[in-house]
């Protein structure tokens, strides 16, 4: 029983929250607040559980016939757990974050009710245990984060939000279409570890065309080049929003299909075989040069952070891509290392326009002496990205770059060495402008006047991701760092 | 695992622990605004863990904290002891010189901070015993410092700076990239077990250039010139003394030294560090400031040391000798140039007739250890050098006999010229404290004898006493001295005569200059190669071709008509495609 209802629960956790939320009045401000936490908080303990359960033995499986031959199937395995529990911890610093963030502002309880469901449709995601679940999820997904990249109304959000989801469609309906197909040449597919797919007698190049339409659908969430232009332009929602679309649901979400689909679906030794992994890797180095090199020319912000999440998105697709565990290890990690080094960058960028109108990296000028903590949580993820120990991403391109030399594909060392350096190039500058300019001008405007340099709801969640990021490199080592979770992933994928 | 090494004791181990660590929470600690006048007072301290370190643990200790990082161990060697006691007698005494010295300067509390940093990460490097933590001491210590080179915001330092930082993270990708290497080859994040790896020119080269880069190696030197005398006083005598040896280490620890023979590369490191050494010396003659004279006698020495690893790998039967002797020399070249830096400080200052006589005198103290006068830890040095040439297949020992004198008359000629600037230094307007004085006599002690205590210094005493060494010693100096009075006296008679003076960063300020005649698009006045190509790409970008198409790509790509279409594209090529397929 408990085997049924655990991954449910997780899914209806947020989902009644959500629905929850729309029926509570606008002005009901508090009590919302209280069930938002309290919903992720009891997310938190489900997943713990669930956790526990696993290491116990314990299996988890939901299951509906839909159609005949279709059936809706959550499903946990450890990868699933990794995702989960990223996606729950992150939702509640972000819940907590938004309610500071969003304090005055009008439509606050369609935003929570969204913001809500949007978690649930990740959650989905995480836990599908095939394709079709898969889909559901991820469509599910666009169409509740429109309404957050919208949330303002103003000209330049609509038309943001209706190039997402021009984009976001376009790749769903592209996602439709391979499943289909591929379930229509092979049946039903389950992900399976090592790969659901028995080849049998479908043609070899029919194969390909259907893998490269999976990359290229969920190529679009995970914003890979050229399908990216989406991902900057919906910079223009609140802080967290861009929060936790980039570190967690939206790109999270397409990068996490695109494991699924290499180890899962196709398994890595059938996509070694199709010789697809090849422009795969090449798709995610022009990707990973390409987002940096847009980066170094952004004076915006938020822009930049989010170039730098399209380049970084990429990492995990050239772990994946590149045959053998330890480089695998490396890209599925950095699922959860630049999910929280980016969304402390972006819980910052939203300190400082929220605090003191600074919207634009010109006027960072001398930030770090009114804003010491926000600044220091910056560093560390901004450090973090380039590459530097003890950070997480010290670790990520550490197993890279050896998984890629283990595979024989040493150019990639070359390729990470190109991007820590164009990295580099765009964040060393802000660190440096924010700590050793001294600023001549006034804050464009200055929200915030208290004991603490911002709203503690602001500055908390940036801390608590911040030291993640510490711990998750220092401690990469102990039994429950990221790190020695995935590579019990990768135990099961690639079993010795 | 090396039965040579062994667990620490609890004792040892809390020592390894506290000496990189301590620093680093002090320094974290500074955040707060109300404990940093206090953390003022305690930071020189915090050199104590480092020297007691050095002093009381026993070769051959580890400390294994496996859940760190990837696993982390530190450990002390022979190599480790040497350099941690020069390292934290450098780093302790010029703290405290740096507690009174840097008092009259703004941002006393961030200088310190920063200077705690690097000390932790210099000391860190020192006893890492595994690759990743070697990695993120050498990283911190170089960043960290950045802000040590650029404290006084003066155009120079901000510009001293800038070159600094590029030349650190060029430095760190290549490390980087030769670490992933070794250790993915080798099997092993742990230094004993990389005995194991065999040579790959590419990660061969990639150490010596990037460590070369911090050992101030030509050609990618030149950010030294600029950097050392940017720095506040303590810091450049930190700089100079004890963070470009952590080049130095890089090298000892990763080169396969000892292990089998690089004829090739010994020769191509040989033939650098002898060109170091005259180069340094022949630019360095010429400056103008005192600092920067010192910086390019750093790098000429650094020079000479970078022989000794080029004997290392041409002949790895003598590593038993060479090692000791590129440690005493690194022991003696780190502790006299700190105490030369730190003079500089002292001389600035506001000193009666007298006491400015003497600190001059004092100071001729480690210009002659440098130089290699008998009875200084120089001629121990040289001696120690010395003794791996005859060792050397021909035609090596021949060459290297009558250059390195020629070297020495250099190193003489440019210790001349220092002391000629601080003799004729225009008197400070700011009075001297007490701890900046004691700690500086104490380091000019610590010059005089020091390098007589150590093991090799036992083996080659004798031979340094002998006449004929004695003798080998002073003539180079005393053709030196010849040289440096007769072109005073010319160029007190003849106006006319003036030393070659090439602005310090040499190399670099050709290359400005050429970039300027091959005419890139605007660069600000002060920029440099690395920052250029970045601002190239940046204001390119608003003007070239290629990116305006770019951009236009971008707001196309994001119109509605063209995503129907692509659309409809696709739908139609999987039709067409299951028609074709069976």
């Amino acid at each position: 029983m408990e085997s049924f209802w655990l991954p449910v629960l997780i899914l209806l956790s947020s989902l009644l929250t959500g629905l929850g939320i729309f029926f509570l009045g606008e002005e009901r401000h508090f009590a919302r607040t209280v069930l938002n936490m309290a919903a992720a908080s009891v997310k938190l303990v489900l997943v713990s559980m669930m956790w526990i359960g696993y290491f116990e033995g314990q299996s988890y499986e939901a299951r509906w016939p839909l159609l005949p031959g279709i059936d809706l199937v959550l499903k946990t395995d450890i990868f699933a757990l990794v995702f989960l529990t990223l996606s729950s911890g992150l939702w509640f610093v972000t819940t907590l974050y938004a309610v500071g963030y969003l304090e005055e502002t009008p439509q606050r309880s369609r935003f929570f009710g969204f913001f809500s469901l949007c978690v649930s449709s990740t959650m989905g995601i995480a836990m599908a245990g095939n394709l079709f679940t898969f889909l559901i999820f991820y469509e599910m997904l666009t169409l509740s984060t429109y309404p957050l990249v919208v949330h303002r109304g103003t000209e330049d959000s609509l038309k943001a939000g209706r190039t997402y989801l021009i984009y976001t469609l376009t790749g769903g309906s592209i996602l439709l279409l391979s499943i289909a197909w591929l379930q229509t040449l092979a049946g039903p597919i389950e992900f399976v570890a090592g790969g659901a797919l028995q080849p049998n007698d479908i043609p070899l190049p029919v194969l390909r065309i259907i893998f490269f339409l999976f990359i290229s659908a969920l190529g679009v969430k995970s914003a890979i080049v050229p399908l990216h232009s989406w991902l900057p332009k919906a910079m223009v929602a609140p802080a967290p929003v861009s929060a936790l679309l980039h570190a967690v649901a939206v790109v999270k979400a397409g990068a996490f299909g695109i494991v699924r689909v290499v180890h899962d679906v196709y398994g890595i030794n059938l996509a070694n075989d199709l010789g697809v992994l090849k422009p795969l890797m090449i798709i995610a180095t022009v990707t990973i040069l390409y987002g940096s090199m847009q980066a170094l020319i952004q004076n915006e912000l938020k822009k930049r952070l989010a170039f730098s999440t399209v380049s970084q998105i990429s990492y995990i697709i050239l772990g994946v891509a590149i045959l053998g565990p330890v480089a695998m290890i490396g890209g599925i990690v950095h699922i959860v290392h630049q999910g929280l080094m980016k969304i402390t960058l972006f819980f910052c960028a939203g300190n400082f326009a929220e605090t003191l109108g600074v919207h634009k990296i010109s006027e960072m000028n001398g930030i770090g002496r009114r804003m010491p903590w926000t600044m220091t949580a910056f560093t560390i993820g901004a450090l973090g990205l380039i590459g530097l120990p003890p950070f997480a991403g010290f670790i990520t391109k550490w197993f890279l770059g050896s998984g890629a030399l283990h595979a024989g594909e040493d150019w990639v060392v070359i390729v990470l060495v190109i991007s820590s350096l164009l990295n580099a190039g765009y964040f060393l500058p802000i660190i440096y402008q924010g700590w050793f300019m001294e600023r001549e001008d006034p804050w464009p405007f200055e929200h915030h006047v208290g004991p603490l340099e911002t709203n503690w709801m602001l500055l908390t969640p940036p801390l608590i991701t911040a030291i993640l990021v510490i711990a998750s490199g220092l401690f990469a080592s102990t039994s429950f760092s990221p790190l020695s979770i995935v590579e019990l992933i990768a135990l099961v994928e690639y079993p010795p | 695992m090396n039965p040579l090494i062994s667990p620490a004791t609890t004792f040892e181990g809390t020592l390894l622990l506290t000496t990189p660590l301590l620093p680093v929470l002090m320094a974290i600690f500074f955040i707060i605004p109300a404990w940093r006048s206090k953390l003022l007072i305690i930071a020189p301290f915090t050199g104590l863990a480092g020297l007691l370190a050095a002093l009381l643990v026993e070769p051959g200790a580890t400390l294994d904290l496996p859940w760190n990082l990837l696993g982390t161990r530190l450990g002390m060697d022979a190599t480790a002891q040497t350099f941690l006691l020069f390292t934290a007698l450098l780093w302790l005494l010029a703290g405290f010189f740096s507690y009174g010295y840097m008092a009259q300067y703004e941002h006393q509390p961030d200088f310190t901070a920063f200077y705690l940093l690097s000390m932790g990460g210099n000391f860190g490097l020192i006893l890492s015993q595994d690759i990743v933590s070697f990695y993120l001491f050498f990283a911190l210590m170089s960043f960290a410092s950045y802000a040590l080179v650029i404290h006084n915001r003066d155009a120079f330092s901000i510009y001293a700076g800038r070159v600094y930082i590029l030349l650190v993270i060029v430095g760190e990708l290549m490390v980087f990239t030769a670490f992933i290497m070794i250790s993915t080859q080798a099997g092993t994040i742990y230094l004993d077990g990389m005995s194991a790896w065999s040579s790959n020119s590419l990660s061969i080269g990639l150490l010596l250039l990037g460590f070369g880069i911090k050992a101030g190696a030509l050609p990618l030197h030149f950010w030294l010139p600029l950097a050392h005398p940017a720095a506040p006083v303590p810091a450049s005598a930190v700089l100079s003394g004890a963070m470009i040896k952590a080049g130095l280490i890089g090298w000892l620890r990763f080169l396969p030294l000892g292990s089998y023979s690089l004829p090739e590369w010994g020769m191509l490191v040989i033939m650098s560090g002898l060109a170091a050494a005259f180069y340094g010396a022949f630019i360095g003659i010429g400056q103008s400031n005192p600092k920067t004279v010192l910086a390019y006698s750093s790098i000429s020495q650094m020079g000479l040391i970078t022989i000794g690893v080029g004997i290392g790998l041409i002949e790895p039967n003598l590593w038993s000798v060479t090692l000791p002797a590129i440690l005493l020399y690194a022991l003696h070249h780190g502790l006299a140039k700190g105490a030369l830096f730190l003079g500089v400080g002292i001389s600035t200052a506001r000193l009666s007739g007298k006491a400015r006589k003497w600190s001059t005198t004092a100071m001729f103290l480690p210009a002659l250890a440098l130089a290699g006068a008998p009875l200084t830890s120089g001629i121990l040095a040289k001696s120690a050098l010395k003794a791996t040439i005859p060792s050397l297949p021909n035609p090596w020992p021949g060459w290297l006999d009558s250059l390195l004198p020629l070297a020495a008359i250099g190193t003489t000629l440019l210790m001349a010229r220092f002391l000629y600037l601080i003799w004729h230094q225009a008197p400070g307007k700011k009075p001297l404290q007490v701890s900046t004085w004691i700690s500086w006599i104490l380091l000019v002690i610590c010059v005089a004898f020091i390098a007589w205590t150590t093991p090799a210094a036992a083996e080659y005493s004798d031979y340094s006493l002998k006449l004929s060494t004695i003798w080998l010693a002073v003539w180079p100096i005393g053709i030196g001295l010849l040289i440096a009075f007769i072109s005073v006296y010319i160029s007190v008679r003849r106006a006319g005569w003036r030393l070659i003076n090439i602005p310090p960063g040499d190399v670099l300020v050709l290359l400005e200059w050429t970039s300027k005649k091959i005419s890139l698009p605007p660069i600000s006045h002060i920029s440099m190669v690395g920052d250029q190509i970045i601002t190239y790409l940046g204001g390119a970008a608003h003007t070239s071709k290629s990116t305006q198409i770019i951009f236009k790509i971008e707001r196309r790509l994001a119109d509605f008509t063209i995503i129907g279409v692509l659309l409809l594209l696709t739908a139609l090529v999987i039709f067409g495609l299951s028609l074709v397929t069976p």
